[in-house]
């Protein structure tokens, strides 16, 4: 089948503009089916649900984790991740596109494509990388990461209180002993991050801190200190 | 690949469009030949007229959504559209 640019974007939308509401022909529908069965034609709505979703695909974020992450429910998690990023500037699509995420893969999947989204997963390659064994165990450990976020992030919610947080934190250091842990807070939460800060990083001894601060966002990256032996 | 928008397309077209695959419509929603309301196959919702996409590959209606569109990409590959 010929491929041809998405640029190539024939809409009526034009001709009918000033008549209102498009009328097509029985012909013109017939022809257009033809084409649909002949897999050379597509009836879209926003050709900007198209082309988000195809530049995910494209992106070299994208091919980096396509290169690295075997499993594909995460991958399609990570590249919806991406596509909320692209989205923060469209609060009625980002809105609508989480709504979906949640309702299929529930706050799970959700929570891995805002970890994407946060850009989060980037920065947890990052210290993966400065201690990298092999190629292998990168794609290993970023699955890791994206099955068991439950035990490597806690995603604080905007009424949760200051001292819940830190139990939570402590709670799940003690459980699963990550090497790296993850406190992300987003809005309102992002400000309680900010204030547990100073507690966690005092209770977290065996913990390197790192700040992450972006438009409200606050996030926390505790990495094990790595003890040589003497 | 063409791509043909239906977002400025009357209800009366778009009812005629799905006529001519096979299906129906209340106004408000794609039915299929029973009556019954067509449901995204991916996500699992009944799929608005004003909002439906209909794709290539056994003429997949789905609603237009980046989610819906990824799972599709995902079955009928990256270059089905």
């Amino acid at each position: 089948m010929e491929k041809m640019p998405s640029e190539k974007f024939v809409s009526d939308a034009l001709e009918g503009a000033t008549k209102g509401a498009l009328e097509w022909s029985s012909d013109k529908i017939s022809s257009w089916i033809k084409k649909l069965k002949e897999r050379k034609l597509a009836f879209i709505k926003e050709q900007k649900t198209i082309d988000i979703v195809k530049e995910q695909y494209r992106s070299g974020e994208g091919s980096f984790y396509q290169k690295y992450v075997a499993d594909k429910e995460l991958l399609l998690l990570i590249r919806m991740g991406l596509t909320l990023r692209k989205l923060e500037n469209d609060k009625d699509r980002l809105m609508n596109l989480r709504d979906k995420i949640y309702k299929k893969y529930k706050a799970k999947g959700l929570h891995i494509a805002e970890f994407v989204q946060n850009r989060l997963l980037n920065r947890y390659v990052g210290i993966l990388i400065d201690e990298l064994d092999s190629l292998e165990s990168l794609g290993r450990d970023i699955e890791d990461v994206l099955k068991n976020i439950e035990k490597h992030v806690l995603f604080v919610q905007g009424f949760e209180k200051p001292h819940d947080i830190i139990i939570k934190s402590m709670t799940i250091i003690n459980s699963h002993s990550p090497n790296i842990f993850v406190v992300s807070g987003a809005k309102s939460a992002a400000q309680i991050v900010g204030e547990i800060r100073g507690k966690l990083a005092s209770s977290l001894k065996d913990y390197e801190l790192e700040t992450i601060s972006e438009l409200e966002i606050e996030n926390l990256f505790f990495k094990r200190i790595l003890h040589k032996p003497l | 690949m063409e791509f043909v928008s239906l977002k400025n397309v009357s209800l009366n077209s778009k009812t005629l469009l799905l006529s001519e695959l096979g299906y129906g419509s209340d106004g408000e929603f794609v039915l299929d030949n029973g009556g019954n309301k067509v449901i995204d196959k991916y996500i699992d919702i009944p799929i608005r007229v004003d909002n439906m996409v209909i794709l290539p590959g056994s003429e997949v209606i789905l609603d237009d959504n980046e989610l819906s569109v990824s799972l599709y990409l995902e079955e009928y590959g990256e270059d089905a559209l």
